[in-house]
């Protein structure tokens, strides 16, 4: 896939990251006491308060992975040399080349052509002598 | 259970009743639109550029101007983004209420690194346009060596055998 569809899929990737861990940390987050005049919230064991705490360690540190997989991408964009302008006279240079060498190879070709049907004809005639269906002049 | 049917086609078939005898006596076609049209209720452009963050609405963080260094915007774009991810893990747990300012400016960070991505893009076509004339030029430049190669090879057996031929 070409770089900037590289990029474009890491942009989304990120951002899909971004809500994932959003989502679900603040999804499966276990209660906490707000203010000392309420009763402390039932701690309930379950299998999210084993695993929990490795979730933000986890998630963000693939976040920052895929930044850090961005920025190697962004280094690899090829730099721009010049502008618009100057790739517009780079096409019209080469546009003007691949007429004069496609000129010349027509030409050629055309000589090529011309050389093949004298040997063929030559040939024929050489043909002819030898099986003697007519007098060599 | 009440079925609908389908509108009729448009009338204009009978325009084309002679059309084997005489084809001139039916219209011509319409011309191709240019600019902009309405189709469906959607108003669409024929003129294929990619419109400015500002048409749509959105703010533009990278300067303008010019000629943007790609590289270096879209590298402080992605530092941005991330400390806006961590400002709002903080807004999170401190001022849960006040999530909505962020998640804008997240979104913001992010519709302009799609655009600045977008924009890459004509630069790409131009430069594989010039990729592909340069492998053009030297294929052909190739089949040009290739060709006069093979007519001095013929010219030499020709002579060659003119040769062997004189010597009989």
């Amino acid at each position: 896939m070409d770089i900037i569809s590289q990029l474009q899929e890491q942009v989304n990737a990120i951002a899909a990251l971004a809500f994932n861990t959003f989502g679900s940390l603040q999804r499966d987050a276990p209660p906490v006491r707000l203010s000392p005049n309420y009763p402390e919230p039932p701690a309930n064991p379950t299998e999210d308060s084993a695993n929990f705490p490795d979730q933000p360690k986890l998630m963000s540190a693939a976040l920052v992975k895929a930044a850090k997989q961005f920025d190697a991408l962004v280094a690899a964009l090829p730099s721009s040399e010049g502008g618009e302008e100057a790739q517009l006279r780079r096409i019209a240079e080469l546009q003007a080349e691949n007429n004069a060498v496609g000129q010349e190879l027509q030409k050629q070709l055309e000589a090529a052509e011309k050389e093949l049907k004298q040997v063929q004809e030559l040939f024929s005639q050489a043909t002819d002598n030898c099986l003697n269906l007519k007098k060599p002049d | 259970m009440a079925t609908a049917t389908y509108p009729p086609p448009p009338p204009y078939y009978r325009l084309y009743k002679d059309y084997l005898q005489n084809p001139k006596s039916a219209p011509e076609p319409p011309p191709p639109i240019e600019g902009t049209y309405v189709c469906f209720g959607g108003s669409y452009t024929t003129d294929d550029v990619l419109p400015s963050l500002e048409e749509q609405g959105v703010r533009q963080l990278y300067p303008k101007g010019p000629n943007v260094d790609f590289k270096k915007e879209l590298r402080s774009l992605n530092r941005e983004l991330q400390l806006h991810i961590l400002e709002l893990a903080d807004v999170l747990v401190e001022r849960p209420s006040q999530y909505a300012r962020r998640v804008e400016e997240i979104s913001l960070i992010f519709k302009n690194l799609h655009h600045l991505l977008n924009s890459l893009r004509p630069h790409q076509a131009r430069a594989t346009l010039i990729h592909i004339l340069e492998l053009q030029i030297q294929r052909r430049k190739q089949a040009l060596e290739d060709i006069k190669s093979r007519r001095e090879e013929a010219q030499r057996l020709l002579k060659e055998s003119l040769g062997t031929l004189d010597g009989q």
